[in-house]
């Protein structure tokens, strides 16, 4: 069959030929894009089960959520790209008597203006919708408690401490009480690095002068890992230290065991007699 | 002709393919290619500690204020330059698994300020402490030293998912005296800072100095941003 009696061939079947749907090439692209993004929608259910850790707080459901959210509204685009593709590949390969010959050109397709406006309207709802989401999560995490636990977080090439003002604590190891919520204070004493304790759910630039302020709440008990997510140098790969969700009574132990005073550690911890929690400032 | 040129694509791919893997693992930091070889830590028997019997070991190293100096015919950095302090001779130590590790450190440089004072603690050895002995001979126990009289720390951990618990740091005082001996970087005074500690699992370990003895932001460009002065590992067999 030579090139042109292919193309004859391929636009007598177009989406808007008499044949059949299912007989037509867009109507196997259907086939196939339906089942490539029930696989893509699967995809987005379940693999976050495998792929991501257990999250420790409300902000780390959020961004669970979110990667499930935008994995299976992907979908759907991704596939109807794959199917073309992946029809295009075995149906409407260039079959030729001599291989080193190239197929001629086609003519280039232009002003399919319903294609034009289906394609920028969907792009622009999916778009708009991502931007909302996103905007929601975010402004969730800049709601300020008053009774939250201060954390002052210092990054520095290649170590992340902390400090629990009012303790005189000053530690490597970042350990929260559960169901209380925390400002996170995060600077850098040299260069930029990214505060990220990925199972609370935040994640934030370290900037040297600066002092950017995230907020989250542990509700799970564990040991998490916080990690540096801005090159920030030869040991990068390094800058990685753990963190721990305690009870609150533990979390006074652990203040004491690390200096504090058993006022000061009840009072960081919520844990003081009158059974208040109160705010420390910075 | 044809299947020639596609054995001739795979080949050219095999090899490109081959040549990126052999760069990266070159670059590796388990690359045996050290240029003063490792230091093996000499056993010193053994010590009970926490009422555990354990192997004992020792190492000693230097801290210089100029990399370009040769001790015993050997450069304490290859590309040294002489405004580059550099620990030495080797970078990289070698001590066997959860043992007591007794460490010699003989501080020539000068120094200055930390950037975060929190550096100026001793942290991670055994009893939390170390023994500081000033050029003129006087010797204290402490667990911290002035955070503005810093000329390096001895900082170290593990790599990620090998021991997260284990870290250890201790600062290095200030040498004000020491003029910088190019020919013989083991001629001057010296603050001499013995610890120990106790190794952890079997892994490689990454240190560094913490004290800004570099250039350019924060004083960690230059000589804090390349490999093997300042910074090495510590393979833990």
């Amino acid at each position: 069959m030579s090139f042109e009696e292919e193309v004859d061939e391929i636009e007598a079947n177009t989406l808007l030929g008499g044949a059949p749907f299912f007989s037509r090439p867009g109507g196997k692209i259907f086939i196939i894009w339906l089942v490539f993004t029930v696989i893509g929608v699967l995809i987005g259910f379940y693999a976050p089960h495998h792929l991501l850790p257990v999250m420790q707080s409300p902000e780390g459901g959020d961004v669970w959520a979110t990667i499930v959210f935008f994995t299976v509204l992907a979908a759907p685009v991704a596939a109807l790209v794959y199917a073309i593709a992946f029809y295009s590949l075995f149906a409407w390969r260039h079959r030729s008597e001599d291989p080193d010959v190239p197929p001629p050109d086609a003519e280039p397709q232009r002003g399919n203006g319903p294609v034009t406006v289906v394609w920028l309207a969907v792009s622009t709802v999916l778009v708009v919708v991502l931007l909302f989401w996103g905007i929601a999560v975010w402004s969730a995490q800049q709601v300020s408690h008053p009774n939250a636990l201060q954390v002052n977080v210092t990054g520095q090439q290649w170590l992340w401490t902390y400090s629990y003002p009012g303790t005189g604590v000053e530690t490597r190891t970042l350990d929260l009480p559960v169901n209380r919520p925390v400002q996170f204070n995060v600077t850098s004493v040299d260069v930029t690095h990214g505060f990220w304790p990925a199972v609370l759910g935040v994640q934030v630039d370290a900037n040297p002068d600066v002092v950017t302020v995230i907020r989250t709440t542990p509700n799970k008990l564990g040991k998490f890992i916080v990690q540096c997510s801005q090159l920030c140098g030869l040991y990068h790969a390094f800058m990685n230290n753990t963190g721990d969700v305690v009870t609150s009574q533990q979390f006074d132990t652990w203040l004491q065991s690390n200096g504090a005073t058993p006022t000061a550690a009840a009072t960081a911890a919520g844990t003081s007699s009158s059974g208040s929690t109160t705010a420390m400032g910075k | 002709m044809r299947p020639l040129g596609i054995l001739l694509t795979f080949v050219v791919a095999l090899v490109a393919i081959g040549g990126v893997a052999a760069f990266f693992i070159s670059q590796s930091y388990t690359s045996p290619n050290y240029p003063n070889g490792v230091q093996v830590a000499q056993p010193l028997g053994t010590a009970v500690v926490n009422g555990q019997s354990v192997p004992h070991v020792a190492l000693q190293f230097q801290t210089y204020p100029d990399s370009t100096g040769s001790v015993a015919g050997k450069q304490v950095h290859p590309s040294g330059n002489p405004a580059w302090p550099a620990y030495g001779l080797s970078n990289q130590y070698q001590v066997p698994a959860h043992s007591l590790v007794t460490v010699t450190i003989r501080q020539y440089d000068s120094g200055g300020s930390l950037n975060n004072p929190w550096f100026a603690k001793v942290s991670g050895t055994v009893g939390g402490v170390a023994t500081f002995t000033s050029p003129d001979g006087k010797t204290v126990t402490t667990n911290h030293v002035d955070p503005d009289n810093i000329g390096h720390t001895f900082t170290m951990r593990s790599a990620p998912g090998v021991d997260s618990a284990f870290f250890l740091n201790v600062p290095l005082p200030t040498n004000a005296n020491l003029p910088n001996n190019q020919t013989n970087p083991d001629a001057g005074q010296y603050y001499t800072v013995k610890f120990s500690f106790l190794s952890g699992a079997k892994g490689v370990y990454a240190w560094n100095c913490e004290f800004p003895c570099g250039q350019m932001v924060a004083s960690f460009g230059g000589v804090m941003g390349a490999y093997g002065f300042m910074s090495g590992f510590v393979h833990v067999v």
